[in-house]
């Protein structure tokens, strides 16, 4: 999609939207006792974000997607639209992700598998079967530890903007990627998060990259993320690292047999 | 890309390195909680000061155990103690700390395994022939987790699930307190499937569908994925906590036995449980390959 007046057809969903949201009745948000709206459960994104954050066609194991980055543009400074290209080129090994490593954020929150979300007055963990990945959002108004903190996941403070959950995110690495294909950061990432429920089974998420020194402004990226409603819906693990030591030992026993 | 790796790797090396000691326990009072602190006699102690404290509770009314935990009375080597004679309690190089059993239940303080089992637990094969699980960077697994490190417990108001947070290889353990539907035996998970009540003042979690890959201690001590944990957690004064684990395993040994120990609050102001990335910067790993041990995976017992 390119900035361009609105066509006819992008006007005519909206008059679809608008008339439905006002014919039906709008549900109570559901809010913990402290009065915040009530995040919690299992939830999973439905797109391809964690192969590829833009517009591509299918590849072999590659679902075809849409872009979840607004405008479909990543703000590249040129020297970094060389190593996203290398980047690409070269994903089947030289993603960070395929050594079972933490796949930083925001890509763990579209990683295609589930996590679930827990809030207190003070803390928002949200806990995932990826890699067994925890987020532990602090809340309760303290600032982010001085740096310089190299983490996987970064350090997560936390504030409620009216219905919105506003996460400010720093201290990463400069060791994970954005997607499969190549996107990256580096260790001066900041993002922004916004988690506004969009009725009872979606949270509209919304994050905001800025990295002075890979992009030349900040950019945006949204999507849904979807309650997994199945009555006996849990959070299992998949921890690829192991997984892949559990196949090398049973090559092993194979070959001493 | 690459210009600041050598910065990140020691900033790593330098968080993950305490961490990969044996034990990271703190050391041993005289008196915990007006008990005595050798695990058996501070059972018994703690079992009666559980019947007469009244915890602190959530709005909801439920025991409040949010905050932050650290394990005491307990040492990481072998869940069946360490006598000052012991081979290990004198090994120059590395010297395993002389410490009481863990165990509380049966009287002689042995796990009861079954005659196949002994010999691959209890410094036996497993300790011989394997690389610890733990030191891939899996889970302790429940409940050697729990002695590793600082932890958190987090309540949501909601009251439909504790949440306990690991800082030992980010793990966390989700407490769901709602009935759930059962999860088939087929589903088999690093810290298993676990569902809480309330007994009173006591949180009693029981935990199933195990995979069975961890081992409870650096002996090589194990359970099966056909395990049944029940954890019973009883606060006895503000900042101390009873921590009780009763083990079955109809695969492994021959009756259920117990382990038990306390943890106690984290005081320090701002503590707050920090990133612990292990595989990312895990070098260990291939030397312990090179020297021969092999990957564990239940490959003792799977198959037998």
């Amino acid at each position: 999609m390119r900035l361009a007046a609105p066509r006819p057809m992008t006007a005519a969903v909206l008059v679809v939207l608008a008339s439905t949201s006002a014919g039906a009745q709008t549900p109570a948000l559901s809010r913990t006792p402290d009065g915040k709206p009530n995040l919690q459960g299992i939830w999973q994104v439905l797109n391809t974000a964690a192969w590829d954050l833009q517009d591509h066609s299918a590849r072999l194991g590659v679902p075809a997607g849409q872009a979840v980055v607004e405008g479909n543009d990543i703000p590249y400074q040129p020297w970094a639209v060389k190593q996203k290209q290398e980047n690409f080129a070269s994903r089947a090994t030289a993603d960070p992700e395929t050594q079972g490593y933490l796949p930083g954020v925001p890509r763990i929150m579209y990683m295609p598998f589930s996590f679930q979300i827990f809030q207190t007055p003070t803390h928002v963990a949200m806990t995932f079967e990826y890699a067994q990945s925890v987020r532990i959002i602090h809340t309760n108004g303290t600032p982010h530890p001085r740096g310089p903190i190299n983490w996987w996941l970064g350090d997560s403070r936390g504030r409620w903007e009216g219905d919105t959950l506003v996460v400010d995110v720093v201290h990463f690495t400069n060791q994970t990627w954005l997607d499969r294909a190549g996107n990256f950061h580096s260790d001066e990432l900041h993002l922004v998060e916004r988690y506004t429920m969009a009725g009872p089974d979606h949270i509209n998420y919304e994050v905001t990259i800025e990295d002075p020194r890979v992009f030349t402004r900040p950019w945006k990226m949204s999507m849904l993320l979807y309650r997994r409603k199945e009555p006996n819906v849990r959070l299992l693990d998949y921890v690829p690292a192991l997984l892949m030591d559990e196949e090398q030992a049973a090559r092993e026993r194979a070959k001493t047999k | 890309m690459t210009t600041r790796c050598a910065g990140f790797t020691i900033v790593l090396t330098v968080l993950i390195a305490p961490f990969d000691a044996a034990a990271q326990t703190l050391p041993r009072p005289p008196v915990l909680a007006g008990c005595p602190t050798e695990n058996l006699a501070f059972h018994t102690c703690a079992l009666q000061k559980a019947k007469t404290f009244d915890p602190p509770r959530t709005p909801s009314g439920r025991p409040d155990f949010q905050g932050y935990w650290r394990s005491l009375l307990t040492q990481s080597f072998t869940v069946e103690g360490v006598a000052p004679d012991d081979p290990l309690a004198t090994n120059p190089f590395q010297p395993w700390e002389a410490a009481p059993p863990e165990i509380v239940e049966p009287a002689d303080r042995k796990i009861p395994y079954q005659p196949w089992a002994a010999p691959l637990g209890r410094r036996g094969a497993h300790f011989r022939e394997y690389i610890d699980p733990r030191t891939t960077c899996s889970t302790g697994g429940i409940p050697r987790l729990s002695l590793q490190d600082a932890s958190q417990i987090l309540q949501p108001a909601t009251d439909d699930h504790v949440l306990w947070l690991h800082e030992d290889h980010h793990q966390f353990r989700v407490i769901a307190m709602a009935q759930r539907p059962a999860v088939g035996r087929d589903v088999k998970l690093w810290n298993g499937i676990s569902r809480g009540r309330w007994e009173g003042n006591t949180l009693v979690v029981e935990t199933t569908n195990l995979n069975g890959y961890v081992w409870m201690d650096d002996s090589g001590n194990f359970y099966t994925d056909t395990a049944h944990l029940t954890e019973r957690l009883t606060m006895i004064d503000a900042d101390t906590i009873h921590y009780e684990v009763s083990i079955e395993d109809p695969a492994a040994y021959t009756r259920p036995w117990k382990v038990a120990w306390a943890l106690v609050r984290e005081t320090e102001r701002g503590f707050e449980l920090i990133e612990e990335s292990c595989r990312e910067g895990e070098r260990s790993l291939p030397r312990l390959r090179e020297a021969g041990l092999k990957f564990y995976f239940g490959a003792t017992w799977k198959n037998r």
